[in-house]
């Protein structure tokens, strides 16, 4: 590091990974791995590396495609379960490589639970017929801990607690780093890098289960001219704001059903074929259509399970759910098999860089890994590690490959400085911290039913007219301190983000995989089989329609 | 959300605020009363900074070594779609 007398501190590195959930460590390990030896490669995280994402609060559910599963079925099964919308070749790949990934995991010291007879222990997950998934031992934390000292022993630099807040170009047409403040002292730094992998989540409006966890670094890429994707698509699922309940598909395998006031089981009208078994969007979907005809409290009625499965339930191989669960005592037993209302949850968008199959984003020197790459819009329990999995390897090799065309870039002093200034510009001592209170309006009416989840052309248009009087209030929030300096600049993706979600929303007219349009209740392939790409441009964001290209399977070929 | 750190029980290690996510607990040094009179004292103590933004994860009460971290299992502030 060396002092960069005006700002802060200035960082060089060859690639630079933003976020250490699953995709960035294995985005970081991929590229140290495959980089000629003295390649250096450095991993920012906005908290701890190791500990921090979506990845450390979770099971770590994976997806793996075993030598002898039926590679092409369970592509096309993932292909379809995502309704099309779907980077087939990447999809595939991210299969293909998965039991290759399994054992460099293991090399680091990652365990998978084995049967009694020694082979891995693997189960079906929601939805689909031949794909399994497993777990390793300690779920996502260990994963996340283990992946962390992989890294950190083939010489990966580690910062923690970097918060970017924005992407540097240096005066050319390819990003050159990233600018951000460390989040406890407030100190600037710039980060020169030939290649810069962003793997920071979807972004959340913080109404996920892991409610610290923001996802701004997509929009950062947006600014710097990167395309996004799948703006309109969303992780929904039903919950319950009384408890964590991560168990849904099992308890519904156990004989629970979702029922509404009268006590009838919804779902069978809604899925024919599916009923409570049916994926989560649709679920989530039934209960705001419930909620529209007044029959809601909507409940998951758990009493149906018998009382010898019912333990299951009150145990957990994540740490802080099973502290959760044991804390609660009688009472999770209580609201878990009682009267307690559900609702349906936007958790997260599904929004992410558009890229190739090697997971480059539009703009030279930027790559997408995890969440934050859009290879597809629905994750299924254990896709989603996979594919983070899949996209970190893929994004950190293509950025080593590219590095001979990517030369260390210069600092743009005058670009640093105006960086600098957009960076602290909401910081006044004497002000009061108010964000929260507007973050609270703002979920308020982005958390609606009838606009989160069941959608129509004119609630739209109002989210819109919202959205524009809330941003003027935006404008006013200022910072007393760094904590509050970093809530500040996650808001404001998230106001960015809204915008554009509520404008890929009215553009796709049809209703397909978490997106629902009341007003076009229907798949529509011949015009819909395309992905709305989403540039800024200075009259805001620039909506176009991409085809979908089908080259292992289509609509009408099965599964 | 997190609710309570004994701190009469607490060395002052600093795990809680490593682990925890949300940037609710900051270290800080603060003055112990005399012993000998005249020769001030310091420790580092955890301190519950943004108790609105923790996040209900029990990092810091998993981790920490005393167990004298008190986190309540309640989950506030989740909004409702309806």
């Amino acid at each position: 590091m060396a002092a960069n007398g005006m700002y802060g501190t200035h960082v060089e590195t060859d690639i630079l990974v933003i976020g250490a959930g699953a995709g960035g460590l294995v985005a970081a390990l991929s590229a140290k791995r495959a980089a000629p030896p003295g390649t250096r490669v450095t991993i920012a995280d906005s908290w701890k590396v190791g500990r921090s994402g979506h990845t450390a609060f979770s099971n770590a559910w994976t997806v793996v495609v075993a030598p002898d599963d039926d590679l092409d079925s369970v592509t096309k099964e993932i292909i379809a379960g995502n309704d099309f919308i779907a980077d087939q070749p990447l999809i595939h790949r991210v299969l293909e490589t998965s039991w290759d990934r399994l054992k460099d995991l293991e090399g680091i010291g990652l365990q998978w639970p084995r049967n009694e007879d020694g082979s891995y222990y693997r189960r079906p997950t929601r939805g689909l017929k031949d794909t399994r998934v497993m777990y390793p031992v300690g779920g996502g934390l260990e994963f996340s801990w283990k992946l962390k000292r992989g890294i950190e022993d083939e010489g990966v630099e580690i910062l923690d607690r970097f918060f970017v807040t924005g992407l540097m170009k240096g005066g050319t047409e390819r990003v050159t780093g990233a600018v951000g403040v460390h989040s406890r002292s407030g100190e600037f730094f710039a980060i020169s890098a030939r290649a810069t992998i962003i793997a920071t989540n979807a972004i959340t409006f913080r109404t996920g289960f892991v409610r610290d966890l923001t996802g701004t670094g997509t929009l950062l890429a947006y600014r710097a001219g990167a395309k996004l994707r799948n703006a309109e698509f969303s992780y929904l699922r039903p919950g319950t704001p009384r408890f964590y309940f991560e168990g849904i598909a099992f308890a519904i395998q156990d004989g629970a059903s979702f029922v509404n006031k009268h006590d009838e089981q919804f779902m069978l009208s809604y899925e024919p074929e599916w009923g409570d078994r049916a994926d989560v969007p649709r679920i989530a979907r039934a209960m705001a259509m419930e909620r529209q005809k007044d029959n809601d409290p909507l409940y998951l009625d758990m009493s149906r399970i018998a009382d010898d499965k019912r333990d299951f339930y009150f145990s957990s191989t994540v740490a802080w759910m099973q502290r959760f669960l044991d804390k609660l005592g009688d009472e999770a037993r209580t609201d878990m098999f009682g009267k307690t209302p559900y609702y349906p949850q936007n958790q997260m968008t599904k929004m992410g860089l558009a890229t190739d199959a090697d997971c480059r984003s539009n703009v030279p020197g930027l790559y997408a890994a995890g969440l934050a790459q859009a290879g597809c819009c629905n994750h299924f329990a254990g896709f989603h590690i996979g594919m983070c999995i899949g996209t970190g390897w893929f994004s950190g090799q293509a950025a080593v490959r590219d590095l001979e065309t990517l030369p260390p870039p210069g600092l743009d002093q005058a670009e640093v400085s105006a960086l600098y200034r957009e960076t602290r510009a909401p910081l006044d001592e004497a002000a009061s911290a108010d964000s929260d209170a507007w973050l609270l309006d703002f979920q308020r009416f982005t958390s609606r039913y009838d606009i989160s989840i069941w959608k129509s052309a004119e609630r739209l248009e109002e989210a819109l007219a919202t959205l524009a009087g809330l941003s003027q209030r935006f404008a006013g929030l200022r910072a007393p301190d760094n904590h509050e300096l970093v809530r500040i600049k996650e808001t404001e993706a998230m106001m960015m983000a809204a915008e554009i979600i509520f404008r890929a929303s009215l553009m796709r007219e049809e209703s397909r995989m978490s997106h629902f349009r009341e007003d076009f209740d229907f798949r529509d392939d011949e015009n819909w089989l395309a992905w709305i790409d989403v540039h800024e441009s200075d009259a805001g964001p620039v909506l176009t329609k991409t085809p979908i290209p089908t080259p292992i399977t289509a609509p009408g070929a099965g599964a | 959300m997190i609710e309570a750190i004994d701190l009469e029980k607490c060395t002052g290690c600093g795990i809680c605020d490593e682990v925890c996510p949300a940037d609710v607990i900051h270290m800080e040094q603060v003055a112990l009363p005399d012993v000998v009179e005249g020769l001030g004292r310091e420790k580092w103590l955890p301190a519950i900074k943004f108790q609105q933004h923790c996040v209900t994860c029990f990092n810091c009460e998993l981790f920490c070594p005393e167990g004298i971290v008190d986190v309540h299992p309640s989950v506030k502030n989740r909004p409702r779609p309806w």
